[in-house]
């Protein structure tokens, strides 16, 4: 455990891949960019849940669901997230020929 | 080391009966609709698929209504439930701790109260999909509207930030591809991209942020992480992890239920999506995340609200205050430049979020306690039932009119005086006129925002209630401009049909139960208040009550299954 990687790296890592992936949501136009960049917003996520679930003390009557569990559902809600927005890309990729998401314009105001 | 699994009690899935009624309906509608429905005529076949995903909701309603009897039961003569059921189903089904699936979901009599609320909505949007056409892969539609009603059941029982998340996903996800289903449209596929990026940073962030609170507390259930801060663990206050975690967290549900600045999506996505999905979101999705977010702030994250002596540092009490007061005045100034009838709605449903926030905000520092939050789940049946009948009018003029400005409402009066006439009534109790339900709506939501003791929050709230007072006044201009429309105006181009009962019905019947929950508030305000209090206090048997402070450091009770396990290293 002493020559264990100290948690703080760990959560370092993970706040780094947020910004990261935030960044890269609000920056990035092309559609499927954004949506890798949101992929990484979520791993952050979980890297933080298994990191906090390896090193954490859990709270007295703080029950049977440790992080690794949930980090194992929202990688099963990430695949179904992903499915769901690539769906909905190549639909308006078909009415616009393109995936820039400054083209979607039609609604505003 | 031997895996230490808790046991599952099956029986547990009698108290999610109504969820997993609607889930399997789903398929069964999708199946119908492959093998028998899809040789009808296209009218034929939209209204039998309508039908059948009717009944399931008429079975699902009606297992919740069942639930809601055995609750009641317990909770007054468990006796008659061992009779009823045997020794063993009826001691069970008399239990009172109100949690099941491990402590992840809760079950009792306000639980079922919230899902016969939103399967009655759910059946009026479901009837109202069948009144014109806007997709022909209707098995596929209406599994999603099922199933995104799962997903708002289970958000709204959560007890546990897991099933939280899950729960959540499960409603927007189902939402996003039946916003994108208007495929005759552009404006539709571009609401639903747009609804799902939002959307998908939101979970993001939230789950971001949950991460960090699980870390912080060691928990993520919502009474485990309220008893750490009470006891006054600095685990996850006043340090900038738990600072960002909370504000993470108010990020995500301010993008479920539009609140500025995460307001964006919504305008966009009501106006582009059918009317009955827009109607969906507006009301369905909306009650239960404010639901969910009552629970997580006011129960788990209550101790946290407002700046106090100890370390508990600065609170989110005045953040939601500052949010809740742009909320309403921007959703209401922006409305008033709205020429598109579902967009005013949209930034409607934004100023509504914003006394809904004033709720919130009041629910954590009443001295009335749990109870206040009664306030808030009122205001969400009113204004729910509202919004459906005037999202039934934007199908209306979807169907007839094949678009929905405010103008295309003109000479309405004259057409149809008496659904004309319902939709006075909607209007009038959006606005909050006296003696409409919205009016009690808003008079509970600030009554309980003046009802706590001497203290420094108690001026900030009376400045927001005043606001809010000048922001309903100020809503009146655009809810008006709607009457104006149809009684001052003459009809233009072509003309609106009849509404036939798919339409006429969710319009007269949300007119008739506003009216009479406004003529008869008190039967309603008693069940909010008894749906609020069991809501947050809910609690499992074996852990200490929330009030409790236990000892820093102090051993997992017996009962409790799991306990920490020290990672070993060789």
């Amino acid at each position: 455990m002493n020559n264990d990687i100290p948690l703080s790296w760990f959560l370092y890592f993970s706040a780094a891949s947020f910004a990261i992936g935030l960044t890269g949501v609000l920056l990035r136009r092309n559609a499927v960019a954004v949506l890798m960049a949101i992929e990484i917003m979520l791993n952050a996520a979980n890297v933080n849940l298994v990191a906090f679930w390896r090193y954490g003390t859990p709270a007295a009557g703080s029950g049977p669901m440790p992080g690794v569990i949930l980090a194992l559902l929202v990688i099963t809600v990430a695949a179904a997230e992903v499915a769901v927005g690539l769906g909905l890309i190549l639909l308006c990729y078909r009415r616009w020929r393109a995936v820039d998401v400054d083209r979607y314009d039609t609604l505003s105001g | 080391m031997p895996p230490n699994v808790v046991p599952l009690d099956l029986r547990d899935f009698i108290g999610v009966a109504p969820a997993v009624i609607l889930a399997v309906w789903g398929l069964v509608v999708i199946g119908l609709d492959l093998a028998r429905f899809r040789r009808l005529e296209p009218e034929a076949r939209r209204v039998a698929c309508g039908r059948a995903t009717l009944a399931g909701v008429g079975l699902a309603l009606g297992s919740a209504v069942f639930l809601a009897w055995v609750d009641s039961l317990a909770l007054t003569d468990s006796g008659r439930l061992v009779a009823l059921f045997g020794e063993s189903m009826g001691g069970y089904l008399g239990r009172t701790d109100g949690l099941i699936f491990l402590g992840t979901l809760a079950r009792g009599l306000a639980v079922d109260v919230v899902n016969v609320l939103l399967l009655a909505l759910l059946a009026m949007v479901v009837w109202m999909s069948t009144a014109y056409r806007f997709t022909d892969d209707l098995g596929e539609y209406f599994a999603l509207l099922l199933w995104a009603t799962v997903g708002m059941m289970l958000l709204a029982a959560s007890e546990e930030l897991a099933m939280l998340f899950i729960a959540l996903e499960t409603t927007t996800i189902c939402l996003y591809i039946a916003t994108a289903f208007e495929r005759s449209r552009r404006r539709s596929a571009e609401a639903g991209l747009k609804y799902f990026i939002y959307g998908s940073v939101s979970s993001a962030l939230f789950l971001y942020g949950l991460s960090l609170v699980y870390g912080l507390a060691g928990s993520t259930y919502f009474d485990a992480i309220g008893r750490m801060l009470r006891a006054g663990d600095p685990g996850l206050a006043g340090n900038l992890a738990g600072a960002s975690a909370l504000l993470l967290l108010l990020v995500g549900f301010g993008f479920k239920v539009a609140a500025v600045p995460f307001q964006q999506w919504a305008p966009d996505v009501y106006e582009g999506a059918p009317a009955p999905v827009a109607a969906w979101i507006a009301t369905g999705s909306k009650v239960a995340s404010f639901l969910a977010m009552l629970k997580v702030f006011v129960h788990a994250l209550g101790p946290w609200s407002r700046p106090s002596e100890s370390v508990m540092g600065p609170g989110w009490l005045a953040v939601v205050a500052v949010v809740a007061a742009v909320t309403m005045t921007y959703g209401n100034l922006a409305a008033l430049a709205q020429k598109n009838y579902k967009r005013m709605l949209a930034y409607s449903s934004i100023a509504h979020a914003g006394y809904l926030l004033v709720g919130l905000a009041a629910a954590s520092v009443s001295t009335e306690g749990p109870a206040a939050a009664g306030g808030v789940v009122y205001y969400l049946v009113v204004y729910a039932l509202a919004n459906v009948g005037a999202f039934a009018v934007a199908a209306w003029l979807a169907r007839d009119k094949g678009a929905d400005a405010i103008s295309d409402l003109d000479g309405l009066g004259a057409r149809s005086p008496f659904l004309a006439a319902c939709v006075v009534v909607l209007m009038l109790s959006l606005i909050g006129v006296p003696p409409f339900a919205g009016f009690f709506g808003k008079l509970y939501v600030f009554m309980e925002a003046m009802r706590q003791g001497p203290s420094g929050t108690r001026i900030v709230l009376t400045w927001l209630v005043a606001l809010g007072l000048l922001n309903s006044v100020l809503s009146a201009f655009y809810y008006v401009r709607v009457l104006k429309a149809m009684y001052l105006r003459e009809p233009s181009g072509r003309p609106i049909g009849p509404a036939r009962p798919a339409l006429a019905l969710p319009i007269v019947a949300t007119a008739a139960l506003v009216t009479a929950l406004g003529v008869f508030p008190g039967p309603l305000v008693e069940l909010s208040r008894s749906v609020a209090v069991p809501m947050l206090t809910a609690r499992r048997l074996e852990a200490p009550a929330a009030d409790d402070l236990p000892a820093p450091g102090a051993e997992s009770p017996p009962g409790v299954a799991w306990r920490p396990e020290t990672p070993t290293t060789d």
